[in-house]
């Protein structure tokens, strides 16, 4: 008889705790109602990209020698580089460069190698195409600069969490001229005497 | 000259027949005091409060399917549908007529005839359900005897159009659907019936009309939710899996079964499911404030602001002030009740098909009965507060 009761008690605590769970989901459902919507509206407003932003890569026509090295440190050896020895000047000499970007990674090993900095990262990452093969960059595509969301007037840019001010949530509200949160690198140097004096006896040695 | 027939129009429209608006009498004694026979005049009467009230549902549908979406984004915190009318209302009518001008597809090798019939038979009772609902004394179809068991017996059509649906499609997954909608409809309707019971017991009556004038006689205080509070739960989370929204969406839950039976609709006959689904979802949230949160009452008793406001009740500008609130007062519990579902389908994660059967049979069932007794033995008790 009493275990019966016990079952019993032990049954409708059960469903009282369930209850009381479900109530609490609901209050944080309900509470997230209120807050503002965090989606960016994409073709009308665009996240300026992080200054390390690893997007299509531009390619600098008369820096580039030739050396091959992007093709070397490239994971699947994918720029093509086409040149012929000028005999000549005993030198070579470049007629096209190009990358696939429908087979590219982006992992920016290439530019991180190039000898003469002739290729870098650009903030492109709009990159849809209605036919694989417009993906292949040659150097002519590769040499232009992607519109920036800042200069585009049919966009309205927004900053990452990461680079507004201290305190603010939401890039909707926040001016253009404030600063993000933190110290940039130059800032820090500027605020720091002693590592400067430091420097000066290394460079005297 | 001009003026009386506009006045011998007027009159007769607030006939006012035993303290209450009655427009079908009004509008039929309007046609007979032009000669029109009556017969006659009650023909041209019925089809409009169906019309009415059928594009009040679809209006019904179109306001909680943009419900739906907008509540659903602002709990994820997006902004939903925005670019289709202001605010995005007209996102539900771009989304039908998208559904309307699609090209409609039978499978291969499915059988056409129970393919087609599938969504009429799930639909079609749904529909006839709003029968029943009333949004004030006189404001309703028809005011059946059998009310609520009618729905009840409607209600148990829909499975049927389910199966047929799940099983005409071949499509396992279809079948599957189709199959656990069969499940969960029936053995989800009989704790919904008991529920029922239990309020029918304290109204002594199964005709909605009564079952909410019996609540109305101190305003909230005497809503059926505080003499049924269990009641009230379980007809609730049953409408809910009656409805198949979440968490008990399970024969249509899209990571294991596609979209269950409706996998294999396209066009105007999965548009009819989705009409279907949502006019159930409002007609439940009305039916639920009919039968516990007072219908068409308004939280403090009409009658008693009337008479504070120095104003005879039979009055036409009283009896139309009081329609009206009616009205708006049902409509705002059956959508206040949309709301919470729609919030509930965001915080609940789906039951699994054990479950949903274990929680029906084991847990609502044992407990719709034991309530069903104590109504009973409360009602032999104390039958001044629980109907005697």
């Amino acid at each position: 008889m009493f275990g019966f009761l016990k079952q019993v008690g032990d049954y409708s605590r059960e469903a009282v705790d369930a209850a009381y769970g479900i109530t609490q989901g609901l209050a944080v459902t309900f509470d997230h109602m209120r807050r503002r919507p965090i989606t960016v509206q994409y073709p009308y407003e665009k996240l300026i990209p992080s200054e390390r932003y690893r997007g299509r890569i531009h390619f600098e026509f008369d820096k580039c020698i030739a050396c091959e090295v992007c093709v070397r440190v490239c994971p699947i050896n994918l720029p093509v580089v086409d040149w012929v020895m000028n005999k000549e000047t005993k030198k070579k000499q470049l007629n096209n460069y190009s990358i696939d970007f429908g087979v590219c990674i982006f992992c920016g090993n290439c530019v991180e190698y190039c000898p003469t900095n002739c290729l870098s990262m650009t903030e492109e990452y709009e990159l849809a195409a209605f036919d694989r093969h417009s993906l292949n960059f040659d150097n002519v595509a590769l040499g232009r600069l992607p519109t920036s969301v800042t200069m585009d007037p049919s966009v309205q840019p927004l900053r990452e969490l990461a680079y507004l001010p201290k305190g603010a949530m939401d890039p909707h509200v926040v001016p253009h001229t404030d600063g993000r949160a933190g110290q940039l690198p130059q800032e820090i140097a500027a605020a720091a005497p002693e590592s400067t004096s430091h420097s000066k006896e290394d460079s005297s040695i | 000259m001009f003026m009386t027939p506009l006045a011998t129009i007027q009159l007769p429209l607030a006939t006012v027949s035993g303290g209450n608006l009655d427009l079908a009498r009004g509008f039929q004694m309007a046609l007979q005091s032009w000669g029109v026979s009556p017969g006659l005049a009650h023909a041209l009467w019925l089809p409009l409060p169906m019309v009415l009230v059928l594009t009040a549902a679809v209006v019904g549908v179109l306001a909680s399917v943009w419900l739906e979406r907008k509540v659903s984004a602002a709990v994820q915190q997006r902004i939903g549908p925005e670019y289709a009318g202001p605010l995005g209302i007209l996102q539900p009518v771009a989304d039908g007529l998208k559904l309307l001008v699609k090209e409609d597809v039978i499978p291969d090798r499915a059988d056409g005839l129970l393919f087609t019939l599938g969504p009429v038979l799930v639909l079609v009772p749904v529909i006839l359900s709003w029968l029943i609902v009333p949004f004030g004394q006189n404001l309703l179809i028809s005011n059946v005897g059998v009310g609520i068991f009618l729905w009840i017996a409607l209600s148990s059509i829909q499975p049927i159009g389910l199966l047929m649906a799940g099983y005409s499609s071949n499509n396992k997954y279809a079948l599957l659907g189709g199959l656990r909608a069969a499940a969960q409809s029936i053995s989800y309707e009989v704790p919904l019936a008991l529920a029922v019971l239990a309020v029918v017991m304290l109204s002594n009556s199964l005709s909605t009309v009564e079952i909410v004038q019996q609540q109305n006689s101190a305003g909230l205080l005497s809503w059926n939710v505080w003499r049924q509070p269990v009641g009230f739960l379980i007809f609730w989370i049953c409408v809910i899996a009656e409805c198949e929204r979440a968490p008990f969406d399970l024969p249509e839950a899209e990571e294991e079964l596609v979209a269950g039976y409706q996998t294999e609709y396209a066009g105007m006959k999965f548009a009819l499911f989705y009409l279907g689904s949502y006019i159930n979802l409002v007609l439940s949230g009305l039916l639920v404030a009919v039968l516990y949160l007072g219908g068409w009452g308004f939280p403090l008793p009409v009658e008693w602001l009337a008479g504070l406001l120095h104003q005879p009740l039979e009055s036409p500008l009283v009896q139309v002030v009081m329609a009206s609130v009616g009205i708006v007062t049902t409509v705002l519990k059956g959508f206040l009740l949309i709301f919470f579902a729609i919030l509930l389908r965001w915080t609940t994660p789906r039951v699994r098909i054990d479950q949903l059967l274990d929680f029906g049979w084991k847990f609502l069932l044992p407990i719709a009965l034991v309530n069903l007794l104590v109504t009973a033995a409360l009602k032999l008790v104390f039958p001044a507060f629980f109907g005697g």
